[in-house]
């Protein structure tokens, strides 16, 4: 090939428009292979019997399966591990990952990604206990407050994306520099308030033997499970995920759908910072940090495709779990810091492949599949 | 059919403008912090290694990727030449060239991995991000250290009269001028702009994965230089701030993350807008914290204007 062929060939110089196009047609080829894995695919042309039902459920049930293998891992090594005590500890560290995971497992169906996690979780945290002085009085007000902002801060990101088009992880990532730097100019640098030891007690305290915090994650697991799996909007939303345009034309009002998941992804930011605020008994303002990737990297490790459209919420709670065990398991195995480190990013790497893997499915078309995933690849 | 590739867009030239009204801005209320030698070595020296961070993703925006482990490796470099403060004479040389190799060592492990797994590079830079800022805790625990004299006296001070931060950013786009009709870079955008097609037409996509990300790691390990150098000492998470810096960077320029477009010395210059922030604030006597804000809200307003202009665009094709 000439290269003057190669270069009048090269789809950089083409129109937009002509681009767009091939894009879409892209999209279409793959529908086939993304249907697979979304409920509504599932029922029109589906797979039959037990083996298909373990086909469409394999991403779940692998993870779940890497659940039980790092919880008996954790047994064997100290005895006291499967202890009740202990799964509650878990749990509950689990919960914080959990409740973020759910906005984050719409977003990322939706082929997006919410990076203002963080910021919008101390800011419902800082806000609160500057508000609140240390006194219960005037909780409800305070809470309708941070969740008003968190719908307001997840409208905004929502419009950005949907109605302006500005790709997801740039409009969250600037948003969670403008919520760092607001708060920053808002509390000085410092925070002196602690919270309302009310809402410490009620945060801590268990019901029926389960923890709040586990308590809450219940609830919004429920909710989540219900929303995705049984209701009208679920459909859409894996409908806009796996192809936008299909879903216009279909008659599902793409734009509208694409401000869910931001607004549901601010309102359990700001649950989790309230959580975490009356879990540490304080706010301050590097508690968010730790959360930049957390969510993105539970729902990813619970097999849900980050270019959106295939997976569910049930393999979160696995990603949750699976991150939870493992930052309890490592330092059991290594004592420095570095070497914990180290085996989470090798294990995070593994377990992204693993998901990665199963998702694509597996025999036949092996060729297709891999070329098809490796150009999906380098659309992140 | 090159006119459109030579034609800047809207996007790209934004950054300039930027720049020009930050500069204005500062030059009205407080013209002593761009005035003088010293004044300009100094932003210089801080602008070089976003810059070069900015270049390498840019490039890795082209094919559609993201590379989050120049933080790692950002991180390791800075942490290996911290505790080598006893080096002396070509050793030091030797060791600097080193790290260029373990930079790239690290981006093509990156390619590597991308290529042949064909995962998100968002979700295998992360992890191999976590991975070496974990062998730089392992090689520097805390924050010190000294670096190596020669390593030293090779960076800092003037060339002629010219600071050499000056000359290295300057370097940087004259790169830039060298690489932006080469085959790599065109192969590069042509990756992120239809893989598929991009494949059709003979481009070696494997290859030019590894290369890719193999010339970001060279790029981070530089900047990890540069940094060690610049602050005397090292840290173990120096390299994690310039991860979302260089992603804002990018943006500011215009580059688009859908692949493709954008261009290496607008991202640079965005890097320069998105520095000269701070500036800004500390001329105005307010809050220094207002920066973050105001960083945070320039790519907000950056990423809108360009979404918005592509929308024009499309309306006049249609």
């Amino acid at each position: 090939m000439t290269d003057q062929e190669r270069e009048g060939a090269t789809p950089a110089v083409l129109p937009e428009d002509d681009r767009r196009a091939a894009d879409t047609g892209e999209a279409a080829a793959g529908a086939d292979e993304a249907a697979s894995a979304n409920p509504e695919g599932e029922q029109a042309g589906g797979y039959a019997g037990l083996a298909g039902l373990a086909r469409r459920y394999r991403p779940t049930i692998i993870a779940y399966g890497l659940v039980l293998v790092l919880f008996a891992i954790g047994t064997i090594h100290t005895p006291g591990f499967a202890g009740w005590t202990n799964i509650r500890t878990l749990l509950v560290f689990g919960s914080f990952i959990g409740i973020i995971g759910f906005g984050q497992t719409l977003c990322i169906l939706t082929g997006g990604i919410d990076l203002s996690v963080p910021w919008t979780l101390t800011g419902a945290a800082v806000l609160s206990s500057v508000l609140l002085k240390g006194s219960d009085a005037n909780f409800v007000p305070v809470c309708l407050l941070v969740a008003g902002l968190a719908i307001g801060i997840g409208l905004i990101n929502g419009i950005g994306v949907a109605y302006v088009g500005v790709p997801p992880i740039i409009m969250t990532l600037g948003m969670n520099g403008a919520l760092q730097g607001l708060l920053l100019v808002y509390t000085n640098g410092g925070i002196s308030s602690s919270p309302p030891q009310g809402l410490v007690n009620a945060v801590t305290d268990q019901v029926l033997g389960i923890p709040v915090i586990l308590l809450s994650w219940i609830v919004v697991a429920v909710i989540a499970i219900v929303l995705l799996s049984a209701t009208t909007f679920g459909r859409r939303l894996y409908a806009v995920g796996t192809n936008a345009s299909a879903a216009k034309l279909a008659g599902v009002r793409v734009q509208r759908v694409l401000l869910v998941p931001y607004i549901v992804s601010a309102l359990g930011a700001s649950l989790a910072g309230l959580l975490l605020m009356g879990f540490t008994g304080q706010a301050y303002l590097t508690m968010g940090d730790p959360y930049l990737f957390t969510g993105a990297v539970a729902v990813a490790v619970g097999g849900t495709s980050i270019l959106g459209g295939k997976g569910h919420y049930v393999g979160t709670i696995a990603g949750a779990l699976i991150l939870t065990l493992v930052s309890a398991l490592l330092p059991l195995f290594w004592t420095s810091a570095a070497g914990v480190q180290i085996a989470d990013g090798a294990i995070l790497l593994g377990a992204v492949y693993a998901a990665g893997r199963r998702a694509r499915g597996n025999g036949t078309g092996w060729l297709r599949h891999s070329l098809a995933s490796f150009v999906a690849g380098n659309k992140a | 059919m090159y006119s459109r590739l030579s034609v800047p867009s809207l996007s790209t030239v934004m950054p300039y403008i930027y720049v020009a009204v930050l500069a204005i801005a500062i030059l009205a209320v407080e013209p002593a912090l761009i005035d003088g030698p010293d004044a300009i070595d100094v932003r210089f020296s801080a602008v070089f290694p976003l810059a070069i961070v900015a270049f390498a993703q840019t490039l890795n925006l082209f094919t559609r990727g993201i590379d989050l482990s120049i933080g790692g490796t950002i991180s390791v470099t800075t942490s290996i030449l911290a505790v080598s403060g006893s080096v002396k004479g070509a050793d030091a040389y030797l060791e600097l060239l080193g790290m260029i190799g373990l930079g790239i060592f690290i981006g093509a492990v990156n390619g590597l991995v991308i290529a042949y797994s064909g995962l998100q590079p968002f979700l295998v830079t992360l992890a191999t991000w976590t991975i070496w800022d974990g062998i730089a805790l392992a090689v520097l625990p805390i924050e010190g250290g000294s670096v190596p004299g020669p390593a030293t006296s090779l960076i800092l001070g003037p060339i002629a009269g010219v600071p050499k931060s000056v000359l290295c950013t300057g370097a940087l786009f004259v790169l830039w001028a060298w690489l932006r009709h080469s085959r790599f870079v065109r192969d590069l955008r042509a990756m992120g702009s239809d893989a598929e097609r991009a494949r059709l037409i003979g481009v070696r996509m494997f290859t030019r994965t590894v290369q890719c990300y193999a010339f970001s790691g060279a790029c981070a390990a530089i900047a990890g230089i540069w940094i060690a150098v610049q602050e005397a000492s090292g840290s173990p998470t120096a390299g994690d701030e310039y991860i979302l810096t260089s992603i804002a960077a990018v943006v500011i320029g215009g580059a688009s993350i859908f692949g493709g477009t954008g261009s290496a010395a607008a991202s640079m210059v965005g890097a320069v807008a998105y520095l000269m922030i701070p500036d800004l604030i500390a001329a105005t006597n307010i809050s220094s914290f207002w920066s973050v804000f105001l960083q945070g809200f320039l790519l907000i307003v950056a990423v809108t204007l360009s979404a918005l202009a592509i929308r024009v665009r499309d309306r006049k094709l249609a």
